[in-house]
């Protein structure tokens, strides 16, 4: 069947079946591989992406379910020049990338929480990510990244 | 731990004559199905949906949040030939706050139960639960509706809604029929619905009285785990703190989520100060019927289920 949805600000139609998920079309239909799969049930977060606003395991939702919907994934947050996100850039300058296969989850989390909460404790961030799951980093510097992001972007007034 | 199936083609296809022949006739519907085909129904109107129920019954599986569903549907655990998605019915996304009662739809999401005032200021327990539930991620997606269908003896929005005396709505082409919390489910992952209907609303009534309530998740880790039990405790108190009701209902510690008559009628009738949460929390121990499994001992069970009994009651005399 036919779905009609907006993804990063563009808008797709793609012919998917009903046995695919959200996440299978995003990374093999749309080569859109920065979610990623980890337990494929909801638990790591992993698959996260901005589906209509909120995050959501892309691992979880049908793909029939995204016509529709307004998603976004860390591919839609660089500028047109291709410039990283204020979010991106504090997880690289605060050392919060090891392996990195949790990070996209984490930085669209992150992206949401700061929607919200542009100056979030350290225990608002922890929360947040409460379904993002690492296993390198023990989560210290990825909270670090997040408030880094904050600081900088309410000093530039960057909230994009 | 059980092999995911991840690899999309290797799902198991549709078969049977059965299907082939349910697929013609939603073939000939042509136009009245928004997306898709027999295999995916999505339909924008709840008499739509209820038409489809009925048509189909149990050979098209509800798909709300997908939280639940999706997990037993990609580990292999539930075979689907045919979905039935509801999250295009805004009808069943309402919410509304009545002098007598508050009506919920059943698509209403676990995200909008955690984060909207008006739950949090009438109904603390269900929004507490609301927000120790799952993820960010599962929230947003997650059904109040889907919690209650599923009926986990571990959801986590159960002992809640036992505590508030809700009432669910069931509609299907011949009519509705409201079913009360404590009589719908019958055993871990089954209750009262037929195949032909669909949960509408929860219906909980207003109380009148000056009301106590206390939530208690224990799992774990605290965050994303499946609760080990949880607690909801409710009291109505008059204006001299006599307890003039009680509802004490607990989660995952019994075949179903339960109410503990014993503790609700040792406290009735007492005021607040003079009940002793000890005894209340024994008597909570002694009448819950739970099993051992990985999240829990019965000892272990049992001894937690009278201990945050007493904590909260303690709680509760000390304002």
């Amino acid at each position: 069947m036919k779905i009609t949805f907006t993804i990063n600000n563009e808008e797709r139609s793609l012919e998917v079946s009903s046995h695919q998920r959200l996440l299978d079309i995003i990374r093999k239909d749309l080569g859109l591989t920065a979610a990623k799969e980890g337990c494929g049930k909801g638990e790591c977060g992993a698959c996260t992406v901005l589906f209509n606003g909120e995050p959501v395991a892309s691992c979880l939702v049908l793909a029939p379910q995204a016509d529709g919907a307004e998603i976004l994934t860390v591919e839609g947050l660089l500028s047109r020049e291709g410039e990283l996100h204020p979010l991106q850039q504090a997880f690289l300058d605060a050392g919060a990338v090891q392996c990195g296969f949790c990070i996209p989850g984490s930085i669209m989390t992150g992206y949401r929480l700061l929607q919200d909460n542009p100056e979030p404790e350290r225990e608002e961030v922890c929360q947040a990510l409460a379904g993002n799951i690492c296993r390198c980093t023990g989560y210290q510097k990825i909270v670090d990244a997040i408030q880094l992001a904050a600081r900088r972007m309410q000093a530039g007034g960057d909230s994009s | 731990m059980k092999n995911s199936q991840r690899n999309v083609s290797s799902r198991p296809k549709a078969s049977g004559s059965d299907f082939e022949a349910e697929k013609e006739n939603t073939q000939e519907l042509g136009r009245e199905v928004p997306v898709g085909s027999a295999d995916y129904l999505a339909p924008e109107t709840l008499n739509k949906a209820l038409e489809y129920r009925s048509r189909y019954g149990y050979k098209a599986v509800v798909i709300a949040g997908g939280t639940d569903v999706m997990v037993d549907y990609f580990e292999g655990l539930t075979e689907v030939s045919s979905w039935l998605d509801l999250t295009k019915i805004a009808a069943l996304k309402e919410m509304k706050f009545g002098p007598e009662e508050i009506r919920l739809g059943s698509m209403v999401t676990h995200l909008k139960l955690a984060t909207d005032p008006r739950v949090g200021e009438n109904l603390p327990l269900l929004a507490e639960a609301a927000s120790e539930m799952g993820s960010w991620q599962i929230q947003s997606r997650g059904t109040l509706g889907g919690n209650i269908v599923t009926s986990s003896p571990a959801g986590d929005t159960l002992a809640p809604l036992l505590a508030y005396q809700a009432r669910f709505v069931l509609g299907s082409v011949s009519g509705q029929r409201e079913v009360a919390a404590e009589d719908f489910f019958t055993g871990p992952k089954e209750n009262v619905m037929n195949q032909d209907e669909l949960l509408l609303e929860v219906m909980i009534p207003v109380s009148r009285e000056r009301t106590l309530s206390r939530w208690k998740k224990v799992g774990k880790r605290k965050a994303v785990i499946i609760s080990s039990l949880t607690m909801a405790l409710l009291l109505e108190l008059d204006e001299k703190d006599v307890i003039t009701g009680a509802r004490a209902a607990y989660g995952a510690v019994a075949p179903t989520p339960l109410r503990a008559e014993e503790v609700e009628n040792y406290l009735a009738g007492k005021s607040l100060s003079e009940v002793s949460a000890e005894r209340a929390g024994e008597l909570a121990a002694r009448e819950i019927s739970p099993i051992t499994d990985i999240r829990g001992t019965v000892a272990y069970r049992r001894q937690v289920t009278r201990d945050i009994t007493v904590e909260a009651l303690l709680d509760m005399q000390q304002g």
